[in-house]
């Protein structure tokens, strides 16, 4: 327990408590199951994509063509599912292997050719949405099969909900919750998944130590596209249409949710429980701004400022820490 | 009794472009042995350590031998399989993870392994901490702990590859005098188990505490290896000093006034209690080894690291300087080592290079750039300083290092400065570039500007220097005339002289 005080995951949920407060004290219906559950369900996409986007931070880079790529996984799966029917499992599948696909060529470009991926995912993030409006013109996919849609409803365990009545838990919960642990199992007991702290805390020692730099960038950049394919489908389940335009700028959430859930943007540290508890903070927040009827335009102010802060501040206790780091004088 | 070696390295010799790092070097390291590493700047140890640890491959011809049997070592985890772990200075360990994952997880790549076992690691952790008797909480982040037990972290981390060879590469820089003779502690522990150490350090007197043989490089060549008992401090460095590059000697100038004055400055941490004087016309070299606070000096008077203490005086009057800008005004110049990082900007021309100091000269009427007056600028640098070729919209990566160096020259004299720092003007090089460099340095001086010269090379700052200081951890531990100064004397206060020396 002393442990955890000491950790920025603990900051973080203080903060998330604090928000919640504020706002339940201001409207009666926060805290009742319903809105929690429609709330946790409304951010599972943003949810899916952040747990993707942990591993990027986590190495030092950024992606921020994660909104560009979903959206169009969305496109290939509607027009997949209106012009072939499949399944759930080949819709499961068009998806994950799209996203791989694009995060795979992506993580060769910044791994292999070493190009800074800030650029690489700008320019994918462009070609992607340009090949995206030539193809869809902008229009939505509304006849989405009646058997997805069913998907989409499944509830499992029932728990008591804010009157007498019980609510489900609905499958894309779950499905974030199991790709979540996945997630954390990846980080914490595969040496990949070392590797990516490794990389994100000293590039150079962890290439003396016998990591490929290359080899793991392009799985992060590729399991980034994963995540994209599986909150592809679940956005589709949940909206029961697709729009392209859905994710225009998306990223700044994603990337907001990660940075705030306390993952260093200069690499190296990160958890999946701190990006939970982001995802958490910004759903309570823009849920709270709705409960309590402040304009949508302020919450890209409001987050904005938040990264802008988190960044800083974890900026600033780098820099302390460096001091602390043996000097260097170099022998050329 | 013959001991059979541990390793044996044979005609080793890398080619840099343009450079013989290392020319046919031996080395042989028996188990359990504490063996030093020792030359001068440049000798070529850091490139040894390089081969020893996998990350340089050696040219061709080159035989490494471990426990007698050939080893092809190509990539870092080769070296590290057969018992050889590099403490490089920065220890090259991860500052954000624990210490349990620090010293495990080398040894977990290096089986090749998919998953993480995290009890292993633990326990891999643990056993290695409790073979060097320190205990270190195996939860807490790297990055905050002290120097010091960092240290110890990289070399738990090498008892935990089961290293029977650990070199450290000066690893003393950063510890307290109580930290070091600890340090020793553990090394002669690690002895006693069989490991041996291969230690590169300028520090002489600590090497003669704690090495049992010398290996001396000099110029990328191998001069010998001896036992400590055949050797004394001023032995070893007459084996280190003597580089055969000799260069034309500049006849020296006419000195006038003392332009620059420096009182006792201090800075924590880089330099303590510098004094000494600059006149005009003069070339004062300041030398040392790598480390020794050179450079931080000449970035003091530049504004860029200013002192605690002290006073600067600036022909008569006393100045405080706390930024480049500052210094500019004052007529202060300074370039600085690593031309490519801090003195060029490599994709923009010639012309656009020169000019990027004295902005405000080649403004027109509106506030413009006035692109005349940028010509002939430009034109009058290339000329008097013969860059070559004389094209000055050429991108300046495409020129060679001499001539960079001379753009370098240019945008600085096209500041005017009355002083002109300059930090290794001739670091790769080559002969007959830095032998232009010299007269054009000279040539300034004879003009009536004052030149503080840094440079590690003895027979550079012997060629051309009126004056010579001599600094040593951060001390001023020696000043020479021109006419009394010798490489071995200017080594041995380099290497050993104490700051009650200065005759000042």
């Amino acid at each position: 327990m002393k442990q955890f005080v000491k950790t920025k995951e603990f900051w973080i949920l203080l903060m998330l408590i604090a928000l919640s407060m504020i706002i339940s004290s201001r409207t009666n219906v926060f805290f009742r199951p319903d809105n929690i559950i429609d709330l946790v369900k409304n951010n599972v996409v943003l949810g899916i994509l952040a747990l993707g986007m942990t591993l990027v931070i986590i190495t030092g880079g950024m992606d921020v063509s994660v909104g560009a790529v979903i959206a169009v996984i969305t496109v290939i799966i509607g027009k997949f599912m209106v012009n072939y029917g499949g399944n759930l499992f080949s819709t499961f599948f068009v998806a994950i292997a799209s996203g791989v696909i694009i995060g795979g060529i992506t993580g060769i470009l910044v791994g292999y050719a070493k190009i800074p991926p800030i650029v690489v995912t700008l320019g994918t993030m462009s070609i992607i949405n340009g090949l995206m409006f030539y193809y869809t013109n902008g229009t939505w996919i509304n006849d989405i099969p009646q058997w997805f849609i069913d998907y989409g409803k499944i509830t499992l365990f029932k728990i008591p909900g804010g009157d007498e009545s019980l609510i489900g838990v609905p499958m894309q919960i779950i499905i974030f919750i199991v790709m979540a642990v996945f997630t954390w199992f990846i980080l914490r007991y595969t040496l990949i998944g070392r590797a990516v702290y490794a990389i994100g805390s000293n590039p150079v020692s962890a290439m003396r130590v016998g990591i490929s730099l290359e080899r793991t960038l392009t799985f992060v950049y590729a399991y980034m596209g994963f995540m994209a394919g599986i909150a592809a489908v679940v956005h589709t389940s949940i909206m029961r249409q697709v729009d392209p335009n859905a994710f225009t700028g998306f990223e700044l959430q994603v990337i907001a949710a990660v940075v705030i859930g306390g993952t260093s943007v200069t690499g190296g540290s990160g958890s999946v429980f701190g990006t939970i508890l982001g995802v958490l903070f910004l759903s309570v927040l823009n849920n709270g701004l709705i409960l309590t009827h402040i304009p949508t335009f302020w919450q890209k102010i409001i987050i904005s400022i938040i990264i802008i802060i988190t960044v800083s501040i974890d900026v600033i206790q780098r820099k302390r820490i460096e001091r602390n780091l043996p000097k260097v004088d170099v022998e050329i | 009794m013959e001991q059979k070696p541990f390793l044996q390295m044979r005609n080793i010799s890398k080619t840099f472009p343009g450079v013989k790092a290392l020319d046919a070097v031996k080395l042989e390291i028996l188990p359990g042995e504490i063996h030093a590493l020792v030359g001068e700047n440049g000798a070529g140890k850091s490139t040894l350590i390089k081969i020893l640890a996998g990350v340089e491959i050696p040219d061709p011809g080159a035989e490494f031998l471990i426990d007698g049997q050939p080893a092809n070592i190509q990539q870092p985890l080769d070296s590290t399989k057969r018992g050889i772990a590099v403490i490089y200075q920065d220890f090259s360990l991860f500052p954000s993870l624990t210490v349990a994952e620090n010293i495990g997880f080398g040894r977990e790549i290096g089986q090749g392994r998919r998953f993480v076992n995290w009890i292993e690691i633990r326990e891999t952790a643990n056993r290695a901490l409790q073979e060097l008797g320190v205990e270190i909480d195996l939860n807490s982040q790297l990055e905050k702990l002290s120097v010091a037990k960092q240290q110890l972290v990289a070399i738990a981390r090498a008892l935990a590859f089961n290293a029977r060879l650990i070199i450290m590469d000066e690893p003393t820089s950063s510890l307290s005098q109580a930290e070091v003779e600890g340090l020793f502690k553990i090394i002669r522990n690690l002895k006693a188990k069989g490991i041996a150490i291969l230690f590169v350090s300028h520090k002489l007197q600590e090497l003669f505490t704690i090495a049992e043989r010398f290996t001396v490089l000099r110029d990328g060549k191998y001069i010998g290896t001896y036992l400590k008992k055949d050797l004394n401090e001023e032995k070893l460095i007459s084996l280190m000093v003597g580089r055969k590059v000799e260069f034309i000697k500049q006849p020296g100038g006419k000195v006038g006034q003392p332009i620059l004055e420096v009182k006792s400055i201090s800075k924590k941490g880089n330099f303590k209690d510098i004094s000494f004087r600059l006149h005009k016309g003069e070339i004062l070299g300041l030398t040392g080894l790598v480390g020794a606070g050179r450079s931080e000096v000449a970035q003091a008077l530049f504004g860029l690291n200013a002192p605690d203490e002290g006073d600067i005086i600036l022909e008569g009057k006393k100045v405080s300087i706390h930024s480049p800008e500052e210094a500019l005004s004052f007529g202060i110049a300074y370039i600085p080592e690593h031309r490519q990082i801090q003195g060029l900007v490599m994709r923009q021309s010639v012309a656009k290079n020169i000019t990027l100091t004295s902005l405000k000269k080649i403004r027109g009427k509106l506030g413009f750039l006035d692109n005349n007056s940028e010509k002939n600028l430009v034109n009058q640098y290339m000329q008097v300083l013969d860059i070559r070729p004389k094209n000055p919209d050429m991108l300046t990566m495409q020129l060679s290092g001499g001539n960079q160096q001379k753009v370098v020259l240019a945008k600085w004299l096209a500041t005017n400065p009355k002083i002109l720092i300059v930090d290794e003007p001739t670091n790769g090089i080559d002969v007959g570039a830095k032998a232009e460099i010299h007269r054009l340095l000279r040539q300034l001086a004879a003009e009536g500007i004052a030149v503080l010269m840094i440079s590690s090379e003895l027979p550079e700052i012997l060629a051309i220097c009126d004056r010579i200081l001599v600094m040593r951890r951060g001390r001023m531990v020696a000043e020479f005339n021109i006419d009394e100064a010798t490489q071995e004397k200017i080594m041995n206060k380099a290497f050993l002289g104490t700051a009650n020396s200065v005759s000042a």
